[in-house]
């Protein structure tokens, strides 16, 4: 029904704009990171050599990997809480995980800072029965960093993971039910294997948003959890090493794009089933 | 029945275990979101909860101080306008891409949706290099043409969905009686998919009014954002301001929040 040119112009301005404001771009940063005027792998050869450069990495990989695994945790009991209440309950419950998922992330930060902040909310409770001068350092470190990226996170856990709950048919559980299956088995046997693709979406959402952060390392974070994107940010603007930059903007592509490779092909595995 | 099936004490005990994990988990996503709610209306001075006194001087000073009213004038019309501009762009697209058939379409179609995945700050670091090559960062132009790259993917997953949702034999009835492309769009599809545009729209709008990591690598100091404006607040001098802006910002996205969801439910009860 639609001819070749009418498919051709009604797609026309859409790909120009992508091609000129996303592929140029990324293809860019490609070329930078081989070419500073000469041919050179000196920002690949950093990228191996640098202890700072290795150190990010391995922050970079803790820190996402830490976030993801505790996202899990909370993000797969917040699923099948809502998973099991009736629509209007749902609709509820579930306006709680989409307010956070729509609020911008520096609120997100700005907030957190004033509840984990060394006047903080927690530390000033503490503080009533521990005395003044007491609190627990949570900001400008890892436990700022992992609460930060936690809440952020939390919302792309939880909806893949509900989708595929929400898929299954209740009749199964109640089956192994009758036939005498108690809580744990039943969950271990039709609950959580059938939630896999759900998990697996979540996992690998989460790893390609955390391993790309910026926001909540630069004001959660302390100098020791500076992450990829915060190095990035620091050879562009600071040490103008454009270079370089581009060198650990090419990996952090690469890992994304073999991450978002995985995640289609578990979205269309999850859909063939 | 037996006594199996109602719940029995361990199973009771699983469930409420459960629960209460998932109580504390909806606490923690929700909390920040509602902390800044009284801290805004405490005043100047010292950032406490709960504050001492009520006043709406941070509101005030928001809407009157020209560095932060400014700002929030200028997402505004990045927002709006990147808006526009990725509906009319995404619009025709999506239709081609659901209603057409041609070689190549999974690939266009993974090109178009892939900014999604891609880290922001990646990209940025492009733009910024390509705009600093043409001299021009800091243009309102150059961020909302990249802000439609970011956003039209949500667009076009909201109107696709739409569009498959909906019967092609009556754009066919249409086209065979003698509409043109325009009228068969305007008169056929159209009515059929508002919804599905109005919240692709709203993901646009929020997604950009939102957006720090690019705004904050290809802004100038003429052109700086609400979001640039106030990620430099909060990393250098906490202003308590921020607390007002805050307030507002959860407000707004609660607003296009219970929107979002109402235009989906009714979208969802028209197609079934």
């Amino acid at each position: 029904m639609l001819t070749n040119k009418s498919t051709f112009l009604l797609l026309l301005p859409l790909t120009a704009i992508v091609a000129v404001f996303f592929l140029y771009p990324l293809g860019l940063i490609v070329f930078n990171s081989v070419n500073d005027g000469d041919w050179t792998l000196r920002g690949y050869e950093a990228l191996f050599q640098s202890r700072l450069i290795a150190k990010v990495l391995q922050n970079t990989f803790e820190i996402s990997v830490g976030a993801t695994l505790i996202s899990l945790a909370l993000g797969y009991p917040i699923a099948m809480h809502l998973a099991r209440q009736t629509p209007k309950w749902r609709a509820f419950y579930m306006i709680l995980v989409m307010l956070p998922f729509w609020t911008s992330i520096l609120v997100k930060s700005f907030a957190l800072a004033i509840i984990l902040g060394e006047n903080g909310l927690i530390n000033n409770f503490l503080g009533l029965f521990f005395g003044p001068d007491f609190f627990i350092p949570m900001m400008f470190n890892r436990v700022g960093v992992f609460v930060g990226m936690v809440n952020y996170l939390l919302p792309f856990m939880i909806l893949p993971i509900l989708t595929s709950l929400m898929a299954q048919d209740p009749a199964l559980r109640k089956a192994a039910e009758i036939m005498g299956a108690g809580p744990a088995r039943i969950f271990l046997s039709i609950t959580l294997p059938q939630s896999l693709t759900g998990i697996m979406a979540g996992v690998l959402m989460n790893l390609v948003l955390s391993l790309g952060m910026y926001i909540t390392p630069a004001l959660l974070g302390g100098r020791k959890d500076v992450m990829m994107a915060n190095l990035i940010d620091f050879y562009t603007r600071k040490t103008l090493d454009w270079q370089l930059a581009s060198a650990i903007a090419v990996s952090l592509l690469v890992i994304s794009i073999i991450l978002a490779a995985f995640l289609q092909r578990s979205r269309s595995r999850g859909a063939a089933l | 029945m037996s006594d199996k099936l109602t719940p029995g004490g361990l199973a009771r005990l699983y469930r409420l275990s459960g629960g209460s994990v998932a109580i504390v988990g909806y606490l923690f996503l929700i909390l920040p979101s509602i902390v800044v709610i009284p801290i805004s209306f405490g005043g100047h001075g010292e950032l406490t909860f709960p504050p001492r006194t009520f006043s709406w001087d941070l509101y005030t000073d928001f809407f009157t101080d020209p560095a932060w009213w400014g700002t929030a004038v200028q997402s505004l019309k990045v927002a709006a306008l990147t808006t526009a501009l990725a509906v009319i762009l995404a619009a025709p697209a999506s239709y081609a891409l659901v209603r057409g058939n041609f070689p190549g379409k999974q690939t266009l179609s993974l090109i178009l949706l892939s900014p999604i995945l891609i880290p922001l700050i990646v990209l940025g670091l492009g733009l910024y290099l390509q705009f600093a090559a043409l001299g021009i960062v800091g243009s309102t132009l150059s961020l909302v043409l990249a802000h439609v790259v970011l956003v039209t993917p949500f667009v076009i997953v909201s109107i696709s969905s739409g569009l498959r949702h909906i019967d092609p034999t009556l754009e066919r009835a249409a086209m065979i009686m003698g509409a043109g492309h325009a009228t068969i769009f305007f008169r056929v599809v159209f009515p059929q998919i508002r919804a599905s545009i109005a919240v692709g729209a709203l993901f646009a709008f929020l997604i950009s009014f939102d957006e720090v990591i690019v705004a904050y690598f290809i802004s100038g100091a003429d052109t700086m954002t609400l979001p640039v404006k106030m990620f430099s607040a909060i990393r250098w001098e906490i202003s308590p301001v921020i607390a007002a802006v805050s307030t507002l910002l959860t407000a707004l996205s609660l607003v296009f929040c219970v929107v979002i969801m109402f235009l989906q439910k009714q979208d969802n009860g028209s197609s079934q």
